[in-house]
């Protein structure tokens, strides 16, 4: 198997951007059901949605960036990597729909079930997508 | 037919009568939804019949069909349950056998003279004052507001309870009691006269009242029953049926029976005597929509419901914890259960009445907004009455654990600042007046954005009460306006009579200097406590000679929901401009300014905006409204994001399963 696994400097700020807003994200949305808060509201919010626009523009670059590296190289970190690009990708369709005229309540609400265990998968994804990557260097 | 054989066939029948209505007749129901047609004896507070007497006497000389007032207890109580109607929510406040409930529209005890607006209610709503608190009697109540009262509860003290001491009260022992008027309801549009109900109420004739203004009968004598009250002086027998009743003949049929044209259900034109409610005062209420359920064809009481304890739906959320099962009721329903299974033992009859009594409680949910459009927990009860389930597209559902639904559909439209409203209760509406304006007392806002019992934001009428009082350990106990006006002799503001007709409601704010006028004589020889005046959210005192104004917590305003009118999906809050309706820098929900309004000039009064008084974060709702300018920017950036990932998705997959093929093809070859 060839090892080229190099997304570049791009790639790993871009990385880097991800995690930091997904610890934000992971922060505010799990601790709020954690501390038993929910729903989310106030200065928790903003910091949520402020934080979803790293957390997109970081995963999109990522998908840009480290696709084909991920695919040659293949391993544990692989499966990993495209369960987080996959579950990712819910968590912001499922964040931007309900912002636009599109579902009535209850789809609405399925949105926010999905956006809420996608966001789950995501985070358990991202960490262990990590992990591995280091171990596997 | 000679007048002779007419004369002698008139007295034949009322001598025969028809023997007051037969026991066995009773209590009979037709349970039908073809409303009865009600032709029934009038009886009077004894129970007996009342019969006119025949047009010609004996000797044949014209005599007029005098008696006594008809009770409406004896009458109407004769087949319906009185005793039951009278717990109903129109008719318990002081009977204290319910929980208050959400608060709702109080009396508002009101004297332009004395610039005092001082909300009253016996339900004890915080923020109210209970009357007997600020020296108010039960007979000073019924006299203030007996206009709108429907009767019932402190209308009709037991007669043996009333202390013939108290010079007040004493006065019902001539007056008679303020029953139920179950017409004022029941009878049909246009068949109350409400006005002569107003005129024989503040005559003080409490009994007569019912048969004057059913239009059965007029006063056969010019001096009223207040007249009455004033010169009688115990131990003397107070003159109970004075003045006596002329009562209408055509009224009557041949067996002496009345008909009256009753409805078990009001038209919203009954209901508006004393629940209209309008923003638009005087001569352009012509642009007010009214609720769209109204012009849906619906009414009231089709949300508004009772059974026959008149325990009617207030239609609030959580308003099915408040309501409570009387005893009467139990045993009203345990009759049936007893007369169909005889073989049931009391006690268990009462246990499956009160079971299945408290079953139908969450009945009460059901006819929320809420519990009709949606169904509430029960999903089975949505669409009851053909309500249409709102889609709310593009509205996250978090906002209905934020908003009531009133929030974005009751009331007018949410502007900069907040209107003045005209209510019955408070404007005597339903009532000749002169025409009632901004200025007209008392001064009630809408909508003022507040939190209910359960966190969400929901639309309010606010009233600052403003009175005279004395300010002691923190606690202002208001002085009633007569006590006011000898306190204060001749240095309280008159209105020039030259003004009167330009200004009939004596409008006119009260200045800076002749508060510390009112407020230097009414301290004068005072001890307990100290001479203050409430008004516009302020409490002023004086401070070595010099007046001082203050924001106060008893000058803070009384405030209750409100539901209607209720708009249209398109007129909602959200449809104009969607999320910056609410979500902007300049959205009344959150920025609308509240002055409070009062007999004050307003630029001293307490002015906030909607998030102050609802206690919200001033930097949060700023900072929120303020990300909402960047929201489009954020919702273009994350379509974009989520359409270049998925694009490398796809990519890849179709990179995948194009590999998968070239391999199968290599396989092949």
């Amino acid at each position: 198997m060839v090892n080229s696994f190099s997304p570049g400097l791009v790639g790993k700020l871009a990385y880097a951007l991800m995690f930091a807003g997904a610890l934000v994200l992971g922060a505010s949305g799990i601790g709020t059901f954690a501390t038993g808060n929910a729903p989310m509201t106030g200065w928790i919010l903003m910091a949520h949605v402020g934080s979803s626009g790293m957390f997109s523009i970081g995963l999109m670059i990522v998908a840009l960036t480290w696709t084909s590296p991920v695919a040659q190289r293949g391993g544990i970190s692989w499966l990993f990597y495209w369960i987080l690009l996959l579950s990712g990708w819910l968590v912001i369709v499922s964040g931007v729909v309900p912002m636009t005229p599109v579902f009535g309540t209850h789809g609405q609400h399925l949105l926010y079930l999905i956006h809420r265990y996608s966001a789950l998968v995501a985070a358990a994804a991202a960490v262990l997508h990590l992990l591995t990557c280091r171990s596997e260097r | 037919m000679s007048s002779l054989l007419r004369i002698s066939l008139l007295v034949a029948l009322a001598a025969l009568g028809r023997p007051t209505v037969s026991c066995a007749a009773e209590g009979l129901k037709t349970e039908s939804r073809t409303p009865f047609r009600h032709v029934i004896p009038l009886r009077d507070v004894e129970g007996n019949q009342i019969i006119p007497a025949p047009e010609f006497d004996e000797q044949g000389k014209p005599q007029e069909a005098r008696g006594n007032p008809f009770s409406i207890a004896q009458t109407c109580g004769r087949c319906h349950e009185y005793s039951i109607i009278g717990q109903g929510w129109h008719f318990n406040a002081a009977r204290g056998n319910v929980k208050p409930g959400r608060p709702g529209e109080p009396w508002i005890l009101t004297d332009p003279a004395t610039r005092t607006q001082i909300p009253v209610s016996y339900r004890g709503w915080p923020g109210t004052f209970k009357p007997a608190d600020i020296g108010l009697t039960d007979y000073d109540f019924l006299l203030a507001f007996s206009r709108h009262f429907p009767g019932g509860g402190v209308g009709e003290p037991a007669k043996d309870k009333i202390d013939t001491a108290d010079v007040r009260m004493r006065r019902m022992l001539v007056t008679g009691a303020m029953e139920i008027d179950c017409l004022i309801c029941h009878n049909r549009q246009g068949a109350y006269a409400h006005e002569a109900r107003y005129k024989a109420l503040n005559n003080e004739n409490f009994k007569w009242a019912p048969t004057i203004a059913s239009e059965v009968g007029v006063y056969g004598a010019s001096r009223m029953a207040k007249t009455f009250a004033d010169s009688w002086r115990p131990p003397r027998p107070a003159p109970t049926n004075l003045p006596p009743v002329k009562y209408e003949r055509d009224r009557f049929d041949l067996a002496n029976e009345v008909k009256f044209d009753v409805t078990r259900r009001p038209s919203p034109e009954t209901c508006y005597y004393c629940h209209t409610s309008d923003s638009r005062v005087g001569d352009a209420r012509w642009h007010s929509d009214r609720d769209v359920h109204m012009r849906a064809g619906m009414t009231c009481i089709d949300c508004h419901r009772n059974g026959i304890d008149h325990m009617v739906v207030r239609g609030y959320e959580g308003e099915t914890a408040d309501r409570a099962i009387t005893d009467d009721m139990i045993l009203l329903r345990a009759r049936v259960f007893l007369r169909d299974d005889g073989q049931l033992k009391e006690a268990d009859a009462r246990k499956l009445a009160e079971s299945q009594l408290r079953n139908e409680l969450g009945y009460v949910e059901t006819l929320s907004c809420r519990g009709c459009h949606y169904g509430s927990e029960n999903p089975k009860f949505a669409g009851r009455l053909g309500a249409p389930h709102p889609e709310h597209t593009g509205f996250p559902p978090i906002h209905f654990e934020k908003l009531s639904c009133t929030a974005c559909h009751s009331g007018p439209v949410p502007a900069d600042t907040t209107q003045i409203v005209h209510t019955a209760l408070a404007h005597k509406l339903g009532l000749p007046g002169p025409v009632r304006g901004e200025g007209t007392a008392p001064i009630i806002v809408q909508p003022v954005f507040l939190r209910d019992a359960s966190g969400r934001i929901a639309p309010h009428k606010a009233v600052w009460p403003s009175y005279w009082g004395t300010l002691k350990e923190g606690k202002v106990r208001p002085m009633l306006p007569d006590e006011v006006t000898k306190a204060s002799g001749d240095k309280f503001p008159a209105q020039p009579k030259d003004d009167v007709e330009r200004d009939p409601y004596n409008t006119r704010p009260l200045t800076d200097p002749q508060i510390k006028d009112v407020l230097t004589l009414l301290s004068s020889g005072r001890t307990n406590g100290e001479a203050v005046y409430l008004a516009a959210g302020k409490l002023y005192r004086l401070d070595g000679g010099n007046l001082k104004s203050d924001e106060h917590e008893a000058a803070k305003p009384y405030t209750w929901a409100l539901a209607h009118d209720v708009r249209s999906k398109a007129q909602a809050v959200g449809a104009t401009k969607g999320c910056a309706d609410c979500h902007s820098q300049d959205s009344p929900i959150y920025f609308a300014t509240v002055t409070a309004r009062g007999p004050v000039d307003p630029k001293n009064a307490v002015t906030k905006a909607q998030w102050e008084l609802r206690g919200d974060d001033p930097k949060l709702a700023g900072t929120f409204a303020f990300t909402f300018k960047f929201r489009p920017l954020l919702k273009i950036m994350t379509i974009f994001c989520a359409v270049v990932i998925l694009g490398v998705i796809v990519g890849r997959v179709a990179v995948w399963l194009g590999g998968f093929r070239n391999r199968g093809q290599s396989d092949t070859y």
